[in-house]
């Protein structure tokens, strides 16, 4: 075979034609794009983010789909081929600079997207997305919707929840401060309202909870924990005034249970994902001792052994005394257990608490 | 002389290619940069155009299309018109393809911050500026083609294979790729556009970078070394296997994407057969080279292209272990694909380009204007790359690591700030060799005078370098 122009272009065009053939034609072939049993049409509203979505290049950095792999989402469906028959072009993406979207409506509330678009770093203050705020009011509808259908008929199951609660968080946010914070309360199970932090509040604990705080809540809740961080202007309800909770002696399990599960309905996001149990206790500690102002805890400063229920064994003194130093908690230090105010008003429906994780599957 | 906007002297078309990719190597570079800042420090720049999602693929694009793109056709058509020692059959036609080359990739920069985008990775280029580009490649390829019609040494080089092979492949490509007859969109649907998509976007690299790329390997490095090619047999093998697994495996991006598992194995097997001709090529080269290492530290084309063939080494066996799925799991949605990205482009294909354009200009005008100057590029641009490469491979192994340990991407955010941060120090490495390049590179063509027509085409260093070039059928 003599390698002349003619044979090497006639070679490798045969070659092209035949990889053409079986690596693209025949796949689609041999593939119907049948639904799969989440997927449903795009309504105008969300098409029209989808293009906003294409032309802002969010593909450069978010992935759409997840894989068997994933922890993130592990909980969730991995993708399947029939989840996109509605893409025109597929928007799959091949870096996860940010998170993976595909799952991604109803995760958050239209607040918390709204403020995430005007800036990332108002409630992901480590994030390095850029701003979005340049959008008219218009296109941040769109996008939002766009964003909040993903996942498509999960996605509608987890939203038509998100705004269920919606509904009741702003009416009793609407009820004045100290009402919403017992409409909150009201939603923990009980058990989580008395608990004790298992971890003592120690000056490591607290130090600890303080790095969490500034990479999770700081601008939302605000530098000073009185829920005036510049994310509150997006936001309706705004965020939790720690302040106004010493009056009624919260804290412990109920920050855990509040931080663990967020709050649906709320811009409250859960951080089950972000956070491991440690670490949700520490800023538990933190907000208690910085904000709440009164702490409850176990008491248990046992030198690294987080026992939730013991205490110091009767009868003993720790072999080294001050190991566990506690972080100087303003206000009287005895120990409070937190009692349900009796007086309190009571919502006009409280039906049983949200089940934090229960806005995914 | 008169600047003529189409200039029909010998070779023009060639230096004008190589000099346009020069100077957009430096453009790309500085909306790379811009990028990589804009990743630690995102509120960097408020205008919506200038965002990181509206530039990222402003900064690839020039840098394929705009900077390796136009450096490898100058070099190669130089390199196909010695081969056959005659000049490019037309100048005319060669101009107007670079013109259009130019203006449609800079009319491609514009539209996608402005929101003009298919959004396929490589191909995000709308249709208008699609068609121009093919058109131009059309009217190289009728260029290579008749000037190889009209040659004067009978045996078609390996060169002028690759020369040939991606010029005809890649029309093809582009036209399935591209999805040239959804003009609206450019896509099919669903997964199946992914499919098609990274057909296309893998076979940029496969059938038009590398080709481009390995042919001018095979051109520089025995003329540059003063040895016969190594073996005529091995580059058979390095060509045809090349092709033939190269364009069926574009599916090895998608491996855990619900694409159909079948397809995800033949990318799988596709790639590891890929070796052959890789280390084939590479056999090829590096036996030319055999007794004449010496002469690598002398001649900075060499240097360039021999440092090009080592870094597509590692490319090239990283790329088969990024498509075996246990470590694609790690690997894949992480900095590691970039850093994958950057070696093979720029370590690879951008030192080739550098270095052939280096030596197109050297044989152009007598001499480079600084050869220190292009020592100072080349180191600069090594450490560039190579600190480039070790910073975006070890975090993207972090990230991967931390997320199959069940981190959140928000979370391993600041773990990987600082890696962020050096790797835009090292992109500074490698923006001021591309500074000096085109410094170096327009010294050279203003200061130096360019060889007659006669000493350009006459017959004596033709009639030495093609009998050093296809020596091996001869001797
Ligand atoms: C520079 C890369 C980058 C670009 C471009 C980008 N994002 Fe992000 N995105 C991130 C990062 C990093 C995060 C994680 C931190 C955070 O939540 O801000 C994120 C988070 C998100 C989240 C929240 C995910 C979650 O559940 O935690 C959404 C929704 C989102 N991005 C949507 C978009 C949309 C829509 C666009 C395009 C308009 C876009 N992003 C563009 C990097 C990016
Ligand atoms: C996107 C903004 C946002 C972020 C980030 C955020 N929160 Fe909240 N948080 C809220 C909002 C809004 C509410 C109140 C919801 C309501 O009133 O219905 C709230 C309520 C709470 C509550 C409930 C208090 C109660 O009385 O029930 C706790 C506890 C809390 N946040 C702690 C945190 C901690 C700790 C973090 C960081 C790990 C954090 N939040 C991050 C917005 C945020
Ligand atoms: C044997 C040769 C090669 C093989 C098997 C190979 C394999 C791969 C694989 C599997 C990926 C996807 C990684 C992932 O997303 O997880 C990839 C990405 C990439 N490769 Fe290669 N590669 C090879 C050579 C090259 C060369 C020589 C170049 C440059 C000229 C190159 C350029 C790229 C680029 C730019 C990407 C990034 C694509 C993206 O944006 O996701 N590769 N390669």
């Amino acid at each position: 075979m003599g390698m002349t122009p003619r044979s090497v272009a006639l070679g490798i065009a045969l070659i092209a034609t035949f990889a053409a053939w079986a690596v693209l034609f025949l796949p689609g072939l041999s593939a119907p794009n049948s639904p799969s049993n989440i997927v449903r049409p795009y309504t105008p509203l969300e098409r029209e983010g989808r293009v906003l979505y294409i032309k802002s290049g969010c593909i450069g950095c978010h992935t759409q789909y997840v894989r068997p792999t994933d922890w993130d989402y592990s909980d969730l469906r991995v993708s399947q081929r029939g989840d996109y028959i509605y893409d025109r072009p597929h928007l799959l993406g091949s870096e996860r600079t940010g998170p993976d979207l595909s799952q991604e409506g109803g995760q958050h509330s239209d607040d918390w997207n709204l403020a995430h678009f005007e800036d990332p770093r108002f409630v992901r203050p480590a994030s390095i997305m850029p701003r979005f705020s340049f959008f008219t009011r218009q296109q941040m509808q769109a996008i939002i919707a766009y964003v909040q259908c993903l996942g498509f008929k999960m996605a509608d199951e987890r939203m038509a929840r998100q705004i269920h609660w919606h509904r009741r968080l702003l009416a009793a946010y609407r009820h004045g401060e100290d009402y919403n914070a017992t409409y909150l309360a009201k939603l923990v199970p009980r058990q989580w309202m008395t608990m004790p932090n298992p971890y003592a509040a120690t000056q490591g604990s607290v130090q600890r909870g303080k790095f969490v705080y500034q990479q999770m809540c700081i601008f939302c809740h605000g530098p000073v924990g009185d829920g005036n961080g510049p994310a509150a202007r997006y936001l309706n309800p705004k965020p939790m005034n720690f302040t106004l909770l010493k009056r009624h002696r919260w804290s412990g399990g109920m920050i855990y249970y509040q931080v663990m599960n967020g709050i649906t309905g709320s811009a409250m996001p859960y951080f089950k994902e972000d956070l491991e149990s440690a670490k949700i206790w520490d800023v538990a500690n933190y907000v208690a001792v910085n904000f709440i102002g009164r702490n409850v805890d176990s008491g248990n400063d046992l030198n690294g052994i987080p026992a939730s229920r013991e205490g110091a064994i009767p009868g003993t003194k720790p072999l080294v005394p001050g190991a566990g130093t506690k972080a100087p908690v303003p206000g009287p230090a005895r120990k409070v257990y937190p009692q349900r105010p009796s007086s309190s008003p009571q919502p006009a429906s409280t039906p049983a608490a949200p089940g934090g994780r229960s806005q995914r599957h | 002389m008169a600047f003529r906007f189409i200039d029909t002297t010998p070779g023009s078309t060639a230096r004008r290619f190589v000099i346009s990719g020069a100077w957009w190597f430096v453009a790309g570079g500085v909306v790379g940069l811009t990028a990589a800042t804009e990743l630690v420090a995102p509120d960097l720049i408020g205008a919506r155009v200038l965002i990181f999602p509206r530039i990222r693929p402003v900064h690839v694009n020039t840098i394929v299309f705009f900077f390796l793109s136009m450096m490898l056709i100058g070099a190669m058509l130089y390199a196909v018109c010695r081969l056959a020692r005659r000049p490019l059959y037309s100048e005319k036609m060669g101009n107007v393809a670079m013109w259009i080359w130019n203006f449609s990739v800079l009319a491609g920069l514009l539209t996608i911050p402005a929101g003009f985008t298919t959004s396929h990775e490589y191909g995000e280029y709308v249709f208008p500026i699609s068609v121009a580009i093919i058109v131009a490649i059309f009217m190289l390829t009728i260029n290579v083609f008749q000037t190889l019609a009209r040659r004067a040494e009978q045996l078609l080089y390996v060169t002028n294979w690759y020369a040939v092979g991606a010029f005809t492949a890649t029309l093809i490509v582009f036209f399935f790729g591209k999805v040239m007859w959804h003009p609206k969109t450019s896509a099919m649907v669903g997964i199946n556009d992914a499919e098609w998509a990274w057909f296309y976007g893998h076979n940029v690299f496969g059938t038009w970078i590398t080709p481009l790329a390995l042919g001018l390997a095979y051109f520089w490095v025995p003329r540059e070394a003063d040895n016969p090619l190594y073996s005529h047999a091995i580059s058979l093998l390095g060509f045809w296997p090349y092709f033939a697994f190269y364009l069926q495996v574009g599916t090895h991006h998608l491996i855990e994407a619900p694409a159909q598992p079948w397809l995800k194995l033949i990318a799988e097997v596709n790639s590891v057969g890929l070796l052959i001709p890789v280390y084939a090529f590479l056999t090829n080269q590096w036996m030319t080279l055999r007794g004449r290492w010496w002469k690598i530290p002398d001649s900075v084309v060499l240097k360039f292209i021999f440092a090009g063939t080592i870094m597509y080494f590692f490319t090239s066996s990283e790329g088969t272990i990024e498509a075996l799925p246990s470590f694609e799991r790690i690997a894949h949605f992480t900095n590691v694909t970039v850093g994958h990205a950057h070696l093979g482009l720029l370590g690879f294909a951008g030192f080739i380009a550098c270095g052939a354009g280096y030596g197109v200009l050297r044989e152009m005008y007598g001499e480079i204007w600084s050869e220190r100057l292009a020592q100072l590029q080349y180191w600069l641009m090594l450490i560039g790359i190579i600190g480039f490469t070790f910073v975006l491979t070890s975090v993207g192994l972090l990230q991967g690591l931390a997320w199959r340990n069940g981190e959140t991407v928000y979370r391993v955010l600041p773990e990987i700030f600082s890696y962020y941060v050096e790797r835009g120090v090292f992109g500074c490495f490698i923006l001021t060799g591309a500074g000096i390049q085109v410094y170096n590179f327009l010294k050279t063509v203003y200061a130096r005078r360019r060889r007659s027509e006669e000493e350009f085409f006459g017959l004596e260093r033709a009639a030495a370098a093609p009998a050093a070039l296809t020596g091996m059928a001869g001797d």
